[in-house]
């Protein structure tokens, strides 16, 4: 019932925001310049399209492309949203927009998730050691480690892995979610295909939250290790581990903050990493509508950003409350 | 040890990490299948998108599992020059057009490809905003009348009452033919009675068909069918996110040519991902992808052999002539006699792009197929000499200060040359010649804007007065003058043979009506919009007249031809089309699904 009573006004709140974001992202999308027929053409003409086939595409998508005054497709949007719908895109001819978005969803959501949770694993445990090594050589090293992969920009760090592991020497495939002769379901052969595929935007996901959270536990931990309850336990003749395990679970505190906010940012930033391996993800498919200025699409895909910062912030409101028991006074 | 104990879960991950990569092997091959790879350049696959060709993002891969009746041979005289497909041979006459089935044609579920299916394909068309009312349509829509079975092989397809549109026949070859099986419930039965009422003389009645042939035909674009039903040499197994697996087809017309037994088609989202494959060698044959000379070397490295052929698109500068000083004439002529193409060529598109040598609003290709020798050779060819731009500029009364030309006016005169993000070869000419033009006297500044969307936008709003544009598009010569005065200059072609021109309606050059060529005026708007009617000997004189009035007046500067670069890899397979195989224009079009039904591709 408490938790009850804690969780309605979040969601209230989450669902003002959703609104909010809606609404502000409809009309952005709309502001753009250009219209989806004025994207489509010259890019099939280039990709080696006769310009009758050209046409006959570009009048296909303008079928789709509503033509009545923006207030009045906001009013259409919204009362379509009430009832789950999220409309057809333009540049799938009419494909609900849902369905798009239901295809490519799980391939954003696994691999981002399989990245935050090993970046998380490694670098808090990394960063631990080296806030209690930090005099050591070790220290040292596992330090310049979080602030050299905290530096790298996704996009290089990606086109790397991408050039080093796909193109110099082959050890990973690309472009793909698993080998297209074998048959999907939950076979072997299926599955190791899979996290073959998914090895390179994991490790780019993984590879860019280590540092951060690398440095950000360190320096959680340094601050609790100064704290005088360590300095009791220490003086009382608690052993080291004992010691480490009550610095460690108060220091880790504020990473679950952190970890579950970081879940929707990470839907966000997938555009980048999808695009440089030609993942077929959410990233890759906002990325591609907004190219093709699809309307409903890109509302859509932010909705689903939206949605899910929202509620890995409700999320996040509530574990520190199961997590810190102070919270709950 | 302690440490050890520490990085257990690391070194666990690391090693699972490291047996998965061991694992992987890449683009691999059963023992038991001939796999070909490739990718296709019009059609990269699109998660979520139904195997439907008249889906914009569909799933379908024309000459592979999608077929027509016939497919293009890029002949820029002879545009009904088609390689045959489900088609074996067609009579095209002014009226009309008749086509013989292949014998034995069927699909992929074993029954055959009839008549039936074809006059339901060539309905569907009509539903793909192909179906307006109008005069243009009747000159230059696919204007279909009526289709009839004449026997169980044959169809006859004929233009609407008052159809007059020559190019007919090649638009009917082309459209995509699917089985009435798997389409027929989404087209009412009644639908050549609407498409009867196109050329109806109420216009209510016409209006009301395009608005049901228009709602018809969203509901075909969307529809996903449950499986691939084939006529063409393959069919679609299976479809992932990033790529598609194609099995032979046992049924089709000709499997006795198509060696491979599967082929795999690769998702390509930019020109990198395809580098990339090439580079590790996975793909048998690659589609024209422009690329700097260090991946060219990289790909030829990896074994690769580069065939190239015209692409009949040209990279050009385009003004609007509503903007002084640009709607003088020798203003764009002194600009074109600055500009060093060659040298801007080299820098932009290297590998993908020759020079453009003619400047006639055509490719060279074409140029030469239209225009007589002596025609050529007294075209004015630019060679860069800024003496002959200084003496143009100081005639149209342009004075120099210092090294600073200056406007009539007395103004300095800077030029914002507009370009487009993500474009790298039209932004690399770009820097080049706005070099050029620094060193001229002309300070110039390249632009760049975000997207194509957002470029095409400004411009119809006439918000650049110098900008990147393609013209000459597809091999006729009437496409290629459309873009230039036609349509997209605000001409409209009427059925009783005149042409209407409204300005601010087409595009954003604004070129004036009239020009005087030789002495003599013409209006190139109007000769544009005959060209949808002349036959190709009619045509001749008049591609020939435009063709030396777009020297002469430079609407446009064109700066390169693009050249279309595919690439093969004999590594698994062998006898690919060659620069000296016949018709290499359009094989090199059509990609690797039409070269095998022409007897291609063996296995090595």
């Amino acid at each position: 019932m408490r938790t009850l009573t804690r969780l309605l006004p979040k969601l209230a709140v989450g669902l003002v925001m959703i609104w909010a974001v809606a609404t502000f992202t409809f009309f952005l999308v709309h502001a753009l310049p250009g219209s989806p027929g004025d994207a489509a053409y010259e890019n099939y003409i280039l990709s080696g399209m006769s310009p009758e086939q050209a046409q006959a595409k570009v009048s296909s998508i303008y079928g789709f492309t509503s033509h009545d005054p923006l207030l009045v497709q906001y009013r259409g949007y919204l009362w379509r949203l009430l009832h789950g719908d999220l409309g057809q895109s333009i540049s799938y001819s009419g494909v609900p927009v849902t369905h798009v978005l239901r295809a490519a969803a799980p391939w954003t959501i696994f691999p981002a998730l399989a990245g935050l949770v090993i970046a998380f694993l490694v670098g808090t445990s990394f960063g631990a050691v080296a806030a209690v090594k930090r005099s050591s050589r070790w220290g040292g090293l596992l330090s310049m480690s979080g602030s050299f992969f905290a530096g790298i920009p996704v996009f290089v760090l990606a086109l790397v892995l991408a050039f080093l592991f796909h193109t110099e020497w082959n050890l990973l495939p690309y472009g793909d979610t698993s080998d297209v002769t074998l048959t999907p379901g939950f076979n072997g052969p299926y599955v190791v295909s899979v996290v073959q595929h998914a090895i390179l935007p994991v490790a780019t996901y993984a590879l860019l939250g280590y540092g951060a959270w690398l440095l950000t536990m360190k320096s959680s931990v340094i601050s609790v290790l100064g704290d005088d309850f360590i300095l009791a336990a220490e003086l009382r003749g608690l052993r080291p581990r004992t010691r480490m395990r009550y610095v460690s679970r108060n220091a880790i505190l504020p990473m679950f903050t952190v970890f579950a906010l970081s879940i929707g940012y990470l839907l966000g930033g997938s555009v980048l990493v999808e695009n440089v391996f030609d993942y077929p993800g959410l990233g890759n498919v906002l990325f591609q509508a907004i190219g093709a200025r699809d309307y409903p699409l890109m509302s859509g895909a932010f909705l689903l950003i939206t949605v899910a910062i929202v509620l890995a912030n409700i999320v996040a409101d509530l574990l520190y409350t199961v997590i810190d028991p102070r919270v709950r006074r | 040890m302690t440490r050890l104990h520490r990085l257990r879960a690391p070194l666990a991950l690391t090693a699972c990490a490291g047996l998965l990569a061991a694992c992987s092997s890449g683009g691999k091959t059963s023992s038991t299948t001939l796999v070909y790879t490739t990718v296709s350049a019009t059609n990269p696959i699109t998660a979520g998108a139904p195997m439907n060709p008249f889906n914009a993002s569909g799933n379908y891969f024309p000459g592979f599992d999608t077929m027509q009746l016939g497919f293009d041979k890029q002949n820029p005289t002879n545009p009904e020059d088609f390689f045959p497909a489900i088609a074996a041979s067609w009579t095209i006459t002014s009226s009309g057009i008749t086509v013989r089935l292949q014998p034995g044609a069927k699909w992929s579920d074993g029954t055959p490809v009839t008549p039936a299916d074809v006059k339901l394909s060539m309905a569907i068309a009509l539903t793909q905003g192909s179906a307006t009312v109008g005069a243009g349509f009747l000159t230059q829509g696919l204007d279909i009348g009526s289709v009839t079975e004449v026997n169980s092989s044959t169809i006859q397809i004929d233009q609407a009452a008052g159809g007059s549109n020559l190019d007919f026949g090649r638009l009917v070859l082309g459209q995509y033919i699917v089985p009435a099986e798997v389409y027929g419930s989404l087209v009412p039965s009644t639908v050549w009675d609407t498409i009867t009422d196109l050329t109806s003389t109420d216009a209510a009645t016409a209006n009301a068909a395009v608005t049901k042939l228009n709602a018809i035909g969203k509901i075909v674009s969307s529809f996903s069918p449950a499986k691939d039903v084939s006529a063409g040499p393959f069919v679609v197994a299976r479809i992932n996110p990033g790529s598609a697996e194609l099995t032979r087809n046992p049924d089709f017309y000709g499997v006795a040519k198509i060696a491979p037994s599967e082929v795999i088609l690769r998702h390509y989202s930019g020109n990198s991902d395809i580098w990339g494959y090439m580079k590790s060698g996975e793909l048998d044959s690659a589609p024209y992808t422009s690329m700097p000379t260090n991946i060219l070397d990289a790909v030829e490295g990896a074994g690769y052999s580069r065939i190239d052929t015209a692409s009949y698109v040209d990279a050009a500068i385009a003004f609007n002539e509503s903007d002084a000083p640009y709607d003088q004439t020798t203003v764009r002529q002194a600009l074109a006699y600055v500009i060093d193409r060659q040298a801007v060529t080299k820098v932009g598109e290297p590998v993908g792009g020759t020079a453009a040598a003619d400047l006639t609003g055509m490719v060279e290709a074409a140029t030469k197929q239209w225009l007589t020798p002596a025609q050529v050779s007294s075209l004015n060819p630019y060679a860069p000499d800024q003496s002959k731009a200084a003496s143009l500029l100081t005639a149209a009364g342009f004075t120099k200060s210092g090294s600073q030309w200056l406007l009539p006016g007395g103004t300095p005169w800077k030029i914002t040359l507009q370009t487009v993000s993500g474009f790298s070869d039209w932004n690399a000419a770009a820097t080049v010649i706005s070099s050029e033009l620094d060193a001229f006297g002309i300070p110039t500044q390249v632009k760049l804007t975000s997207d194509f969307a957002t470029y095409k936008t400004d411009m119809a709003a006439g918000k650049y007065a110098v900008g990147f544009w393609l013209i000459a598009l597809g091999p006729s010569a009437s496409a290629a003058y459309q873009r230039l005065y036609g349509q997209d200059d605000g001409y409209t072609a009427n059925a009783d043979g005149t042409v209407t021109h409204s300005d601010g309606g087409g595009n954003w050059q604004h070129t004036p009506t009239g020009y005087t060529v030789g002495g003599a005026p013409i209006d190139p708007g109007q000769l544009t919009a005959q060209l949808a009617t002349l036959s190709s000997t009619a045509a001749r004189p008049v591609v020939q007249q435009l063709a030396l009035a777009t020297n002469a007046q430079l609407p446009v500067i064109p700066i390169w031809d693009y050249t279309a670069v595919d690439f093969t890899y004999d590594k698994r397979f062998t006898d690919f089309p060659g620069p000296s195989s016949p018709d290499i224009n359009g094989l090199m079009y059509d990609g690797p699904g039409v070269w095998m039904m022409q007897g291609y591709v063996k296995a090595k």
